[in-house]
């Protein structure tokens, strides 16, 4: 692995010679202090100190909701408008970890075409980050990364540390010679051991993720899910917003015009009622809290029991989002025995009194 | 073969026709849906309108007088499947907002006095369902003309409709919306029926609730979610009665536990 140095002038001009070749996607502020990754036209709109956007970076693998393909009585055309040459900039260690764990959903057993196309057509540009009071990645060791980009940009004071991480993303600093300087002095390492120190020490957020299937397992009956399923809207906000999960739903949409159908796919998520209803209209989880349960089996037990880490990459979105305080954080604390003031513990002795 | 066209009726007992209208604004596919099916009745749209039998009879507006008991049953009576379309054919409309039968009758006489209706007999507004069966739910306020569209074809090929137990939540997420209950807003998504594309939040408004109640809302948690965030047990309780029709009925017995 290679490391240059590009001095943060010359990070612009970097990205409009490749975003020649591609649609340039990076973090855009929406709303206040919120931000959603966007096509870019004007690179002002760039805005590199964010945490984290409302939705994670699958939004561009998957859209929320695509066709698949037309079926006709010939056959079926298959539909891949979604996918396009897209450079994906400024994407936290956190996300790319949510990457690598999609691609094993999606692609180690079965590929998913609709997946595997949008994701080969992607360079993934990485940049570094710092944390704030939801960010939990130290805790599940997402907050470094190794693997899964062709460029990472670590932010210094007036450069950039540019990490390497496959033959495209060595192309891609071929595009313009000699704004990449090969040699970084021992102040650019000093600085650099110093930011990543200081970085260490700026989470607040330290859960033992590793202890969690024991406790899933041993607070399974815990009168805790029912106080969640109490508080819990139900509004699937959580899973839509989490960087791995995965599950869609698949809708036919008949043409009024000519004997086809358009066969879409949305997300879906297990939180809502909807999820487990079968045909015949029996639901396995009519209840929130055992739709609950099923989430957090899979994000703190399941898969950590399988891959030795969880299905979490302490990206915060679910305690950014979700109204009545039910997060990984929460959950994880709660499942430790701490007690926390949460909604849903407020809302247990308000109906209780 | 072909099977003949199916025989469609469109009708509409208390309401604002807005669903009536919705259709009748699918410009681009009117001539598509009056070729594919055969409409029998449509009031809005024509005059030769024919009462027999049906396939499928489509029901705007909800029963507040005696005459919409009658054609409700009449409609039944001829139609192989009835389908309720809209808010207030499904949950009762703003109009079928107060549940109580006693307050029902007070407020009749706060805003018509002693007058006698001659030419019909108004009940308390409800829902289609509250006096025929109903096999199918097409939610909104009006009705959406996407969802129309695939209900429509749907049923031209034999499918049944999709049905739309999401809250508005989950649309408002696809487009990336920033959660307005989560700001202290008060935002009735959660508890509403999702298919509208979360219009309103999506223009930074709160949702009011016009696609009528989802499936399994969770009423109490956001009443005590609403309480907290500072707003008055009142106004909270009129906004989640607003579009629920008697569904609020239910809920207000849960709170007064």
């Amino acid at each position: 692995m290679k490391i240059v140095k590009l001095k943060k002038e010359n990070l612009f001009p970097f990205l409009e010679s490749l975003s020649k070749e591609a649609d340039l996607w990076a973090p855009v502020q929406k709303y206040e202090n919120k931000h959603s990754f966007q096509l870019i036209k004007d690179f002002s709109q760039i805005d590199l100190k964010y945490t984290r956007t409302i939705l994670p970076p699958k939004k561009l693998f998957l859209p929320p909701t695509f066709n698949m393909f037309l079926a006709t009585e010939q056959g079926y055309e298959e539909d891949f408008s979604h996918v396009t040459k897209k450079i994906l900039f400024g994407i936290h260690p956190c996300d790319i970890h949510g990457l690598l764990i999609l691609d094993r959903f999606f692609q180690h057993v079965f590929d998913d075409p609709y997946y595997s196309k949008a994701r080969q057509n992607t360079l993934i540009l990485g940049h570094s980050c710092w944390p704030d009071e939801n960010c939990m990645c130290k805790s599940t060791n997402t907050h470094i990364i190794e693997e899964g980009y062709d460029l990472f940009f670590s932010e210094l004071e007036t450069a950039y540390l540019v990490w390497i991480g496959s033959s495209e993303g060595d192309d891609c600093i071929r595009i313009k010679p000699g704004i990449f300087d090969e040699d970084i002095t021992d102040e650019d390492i000093q600085i650099y051991i110093k930011w990543h120190n200081e970085r260490d020490k700026a989470f607040q957020v330290d859960i033992n993720f590793i202890a969690m299937p024991d406790l899933m397992e041993l607070k399974y009956e815990n009168p805790l899910w029912e106080k969640l399923g109490d508080a819990c809207l139900a509004c699937g906000s959580c899973s839509n917003v989490c960087p791995t999960c995965n599950c869609y739903n698949v809708l036919d949409k008949p043409l009024l015009n000519k004997y086809a159908s358009e066969i879409g796919r949305c997300w879906d998520a297990c939180t809502l009622e909807s999820y487990s209803e079968v045909a015949g209209g029996e639901n396995f989880r009519e209840k929130r809290a055992q739709r609950l349960k099923l989430w957090y089996t899979h994000k703190l037990q399941a898969y950590i029991s399988k891959y030795g880490k969880p299905a979490c990459v302490g990206c915060g979105r679910c305690a950014s989002t979700c109204p009545v305080d039910i997060n990984v954080q929460t959950v994880a604390k709660a499942l430790e025995g701490k007690d926390m003031d949460t909604f849903w513990n407020r809302l247990s002795k308000e109906v209780t009194k | 073969m072909k099977k003949d066209k199916l025989k469609i009726g469109i009708y509409e007992l208390t309401g604002c026709a807005g669903c009536a209208l919705l259709i009748l604004d699918c410009e681009n596919e009117l001539v598509d849906i009056f070729q594919a099916a055969d409409i029998q009745s449509f009031l809005m749209a024509k005059s030769d309108n024919i009462d027999g039998e049906l396939d499928i009879a489509l029901v705007e507006g909800s029963v507040s007088t005696e005459k919409d008991i009658e054609e409700l049953m009449d409609i039944r009576k001829r139609a192989e499947i009835v389908v309720a379309i809209g808010l207030c054919s499904m949950v009762g409309g703003i109009q079928g907002r107060f549940c109580d039968e006693k307050e029902w009758k007070e407020n009749f006489k706060k805003v018509y006095g002693d007058i006698e209706m001659t030419h019909t007999k108004p009940v308390q507004s409800k829902p289609i369902d509250a006096y025929i069966k109903v096999d199918y739910y097409l939610p909104g306020c009006p009705i959406g003309k996407e969802q129309f569209l695939n209900f429509f074809t749907r049923m031209l090929r034999g499918n049944p409709p999709e049905r739309y137990p999401q809250p508005v939540c989950v649309e408002c997420k696809y487009n990336e919306n920033d959660c307005l209950l989560k700001k202290g807003i008060l935002c009735l998504g959660p508890l509403t029926s999702g298919g509208c594309g979360a219009i309103c939040i999506n223009h930074n408004l709160p949702c009011v609730g016009c696609w009528g109640p989802v499936e399994g809302g969770n009423w109490i948690s956001e009443y005590y979610l609403l309480k907290e965030k500072g707003f008055d047990d009142e106004l909270i309780k009129n906004k989640m009665a607003n579009f629920s029709g008697t569904k609020i009925a239910e809920v207000s017995e849960q709170l007064r536990k």
